[in-house]
């Protein structure tokens, strides 16, 4: 009989039954449409419409906050280096070293980040304190902590590892682009310099050092 | 022609190039910029010039200064049958700069912090309230002016011994309006914050960057391409736009006294402007014209048409050059479109030639100054001459010559760096120079509704409504402002074409310009001549009526003006309110930050 499908060829056929769903019908070519003058003055009037409505919020400084208004329609674009979007608080930025009172990082050097992370983007070369110091022979200090940036992958590891809270991800900042390769490798003083989000260097656990009254008491020279 | 001719025409075409030049940055950046602001986006607006602001302030501050000098100090010299037009000037500058700073200084007080009680008082006021004040009192000083009794405009002063006549009422209007262009100038000078602010002039500079780099870009050719032509190619792509806008008159033609009584203009008759013209700006055999267009040849229809038929050449020498099958198959759509098309923006213009009887660009002007404008006399042909020169500059929906869709970049795909930023100039300046046509030849050139070469005379049929006598300076120097507004209008207008419209069918293309725009050209042709016969065998009584219904287009016109601009501004300052929606995590603590618009935000 007159069936549709038995006029297809093998390449219009489809594979296994048609297509489903309504049908759109084909847009009328009205003699207005034909005529084009005025589906053309239509036209344009959308596009000014968008136009000055866009124009209006930039000119008055009017412009809607992308994440805290309704944003039906409008620029919401953020121009990056001006206006930034802060980041949740849990958001995890590049690596910075904390440090204790007296600035010196408070990692120990006891490689446990270094282990943890999956991209092995962290190299750390322990050294010991030198003798006499008060640290010597109860905890090491990293002679060196890079850190490839761009080899790391984010997961956090490196922070759920450490044991002294030495190493956090809260600086906020991403990466940033540079101009080469080597200015993403961050050696410890980079790591140092770099902040927490509330601008300090430190943080609010409190490192039990010898001599402080609160210090555990477990040395070398002080056995149980 | 003298040495002081010479000189003039200099200027003119030094005019002239700087603004196809500034105009073809401003398409550029209105092409790219509007373009992503339709499509809610903010496009490239990013370069950015940084100027400390001593410097800004100076740029606010001496502007100021000379524009407030050059008003009060010359309204206080005698100027017989002037004093009228400048007490009204002096008034209505003021009241205009006065409600415009109020309201810039309204809005940058309500966005930042009032810094006294004057900054209190002002964002107090609703900002639209500004505008309507502002065109209340624009209204009411045109009667207001005429109220101040005459012997109070001339006052005669004993300087010394000697008589002195000071021009007391234009003066002191004068003097009102420098004051209050000067405070404006020094507060907003005041208002700017210390150190380096960023200048980006809505992106304006993006363009100028674009063209830097494309100086600097890497000049390629491809290996087999023909050198001589493939460099040659830009050049006369470029050529016919500059050169065609010669003819075309930026004001109404500038009336010198001879001075010297030669004859001739000499750089002495340059001082002799004339004070004021006649009615219909008819010189007295004595004095000499200065047109102000480079040349306003009598042939400078056809000379246009001749020219921008060589515009043809460039692009098709590009893609014969280019040694690249699309480049090719690009300069040979390019080739048959801009002949095509060139027939019938030919034929569509004849209506109006045969109404006006000339073809010289100055003499159509002035008949759409003293009658109606071209649009209303040949609406149909204006249409016509609209979709073919959009054609003729090959831009959307006409694009086919360089649709990237389907032959990459046609004729332009070979082209790299300055090479083809020479295309784009020339593009761009033929485009900026499309409108300036079509405000010649259908939006009266430099005419305004109305203002006439000795001043405003508001007049329908016999009764004369309103009148205002105006130095010839001064409606020159308004002619020159409208010709060069109308053609930014007009550009701007363009743009939204290529915004709006999808690229034609290539044979589409071909059956519009051939089959379509062909016909009714000749249509118009024929309803044109049988319409003018009419009206030549009709009595005064049709002639009258015709008058009177061109007075009532350019009260259209005139009205129109005006109701766009109070609408497009009560709109503009239309105040809104957004809906805040805090939507999720990241969205609650921007929330507690303050959301993302102050800009010393931590990273």
């Amino acid at each position: 009989m007159g069936n549709k499908q038995d006029t297809m060829t093998s390449w219009t056929k489809p594979a296994v039954r048609g297509v489903e769903g309504a049908v759109i019908p084909r847009p009328e070519r009205s003699a207005q449409v034909q005529i084009y003058l005025a589906e053309w003055i239509k036209g344009t009037g959308v596009t000014m419409r968008h136009f000055f409505g866009n124009v209006k919020e930039r000119l008055l400084g009017q412009k809607r906050d992308p994440v805290l208004e309704d944003f039906d329609g409008g620029v919401t674009t953020i121009e990056y280096p001006e206006e930034r979007r802060p980041y949740p608080t849990r958001f995890r930025g590049l690596h910075r070293l904390t440090v204790r009172q007296d600035g010196s990082p408070r990692c120990v050097a006891c490689l446990c980040c270094s282990t943890a992370c999956p991209a092995q983007c962290i190299h750390i070369e322990p050294a010991e304190y030198p003798e006499g110091d008060e640290r010597h022979g109860y905890e090491r200090y990293p002679a060196e902590f890079v850190i490839d940036e761009l080899r790391c992958v984010f997961c956090g590891y490196c922070v759920e590892a450490c044991p002294c809270d030495a190493i956090r991800m809260d600086s906020g900042h991403h990466a940033s682009s540079y101009d080469s390769r080597e200015q993403f490798i961050f050696d410890k003083e980079t790591l140092i310099q770099l902040s927490g989000r509330d601008c300090s260097h430190e943080t609010d656990n409190p490192r039990h050092e010898p001599g402080d009254p609160t210090y555990p008491g477990v040395t070398r020279e002080h056995e149980h | 022609m003298t040495w002081a001719v010479a000189v003039l025409t200099l200027v003119k075409v030094i005019i002239i190039i700087a603004f196809l030049l500034t105009m073809a940055a401003v398409s550029v950046w209105a092409d790219r910029r509007q373009s992503a602001m339709v499509q809610d986006r903010v496009g490239p607006c990013r370069a950015v010039v940084y100027v400390p602001s001593m410097l800004l302030r100076g740029a606010l501050a001496l502007p100021a200064i000379i524009i407030a000098g050059l008003i009060a100090i010359p309204f206080w010299h005698s100027a017989p049958g002037l004093e009228l037009a400048r007490m009204t000037t002096g008034f209505e500058v003021a009241i205009l700069v006065g409600w415009f700073s109020l309201l810039l200084l309204s809005a940058h007080v309500r966005r930042t912090e009032p810094e006294n009680g004057f900054d209190e008082l002002v964002a107090r006021v609703e900002p639209r309230n500004y505008f309507y004040a502002g065109l209340v009192l624009h209204l009411l000083a045109l009667p207001l002016v005429r109220l101040i009794p005459r012997s109070f405009w001339q006052v005669r002063v004993e300087l010394l011994g000697d008589p002195l006549i000071l021009q007391l009422g234009a003066g002191l209007a004068g003097t009102v309006a420098a004051i209050v262009i000067m405070s404006s100038g020094f507060y907003g000078a005041a208002k700017l914050p210390d150190g380096k602010i960023g200048i980006r002039l809505a992106g304006l500079l993006h363009a100028v960057a674009d063209a830097i780099k494309l100086v600097w870009k890497e000049d390629f050719r491809p290996k087999r391409a023909d050198k001589l032509l493939f460099t040659l190619a830009p050049m006369l792509a470029m050529f016919p736009a500059l050169v065609t806008f010669a003819v075309i008159p930026f004001g109404s033609t500038l009336c010198f006294n001879d001075l010297n009584q030669d004859g001739v203009l000499n750089f002495g008759d340059l001082a002799g402007l004339a004070n004021t013209v006649d009615h219909s700006g008819v010189w007295a055999a004595s004095q000499l014209p200065g047109s102000l267009a480079i040349s306003d040849m009598n042939v400078g229809l056809l000379y246009i048409f001749a020219i921008a038929g060589t515009g043809v050449v460039g692009a098709a020498i590009a893609g014969w050059a280019s040694d690249n099958k699309f480049a090719l198959l690009g300069g040979l759509r390019a080739t048959a479109q801009m002949v095509s098309y060139e027939v019938a923006m030919g034929l569509s213009i004849v209506g109006m030639l045969m109404i006006t009887s000339t073809v010289k660009m100055g003499s159509l002007i002035d008949w759409q100054g003293a009658n109606a404008w071209g649009i209303f006399v040949q609406p149909f042909a204006f249409i016509l001459f609209f979709v073919a020169l959009v054609a003729e500059t090959k831009r959307v929906p006409f694009d086919q010559p360089e649709g990237e869709s389907e032959i990459v970049a046609g004729y332009l795909l070979e082209y790299s760096g300055m090479k083809f930023g020479l295309f784009f100039l020339g593009e761009y300046a033929e485009f900026a120079f499309s409108s300036a046509l079509l405000v010649a030849l259908f939006f009266g050139g430099c005419h305004l509704p109305f203002l006439y070469a000795d001043g405003i005379h508001i007049a329908f049929g016999g009764t004369l409504l309103y009148s205002l006598k105006m130095s010839h300076l001064a409606v020159t120097v308004i002619h020159v402002i409208a010709f060069f507004g109308k053609t930014l209008l007009l550009t701007w207008l363009q743009v939204f074409i290529r915004w709006t419209l999808p690229r034609f069918r290539y044979d589409q293309v071909m059956k519009l310009g051939w089959t379509k725009l062909l016909p009714l050209a000749l249509a118009n042709i024929l309803l044109t001549g049988l319409v003018l016969l009419g009206i030549d065998s009709a009595g005064p009584a049709v002639q009258s009526a015709l008058a009177f219904a061109a007075d009532i287009s350019q009260a259209l016109v005139a009205v129109g003006a005006l109701v766009a601009a109070v609408a497009f501004v009560t709109w503009l300052l239309e105040p809104t309110k957004f809906r805040r929606v805090v939507r999720s995590s990241a969205a609650r603590y921007t929330a507690a930050k303050g959301g993302i618009k102050p800009t010393e935000m931590q990273a």
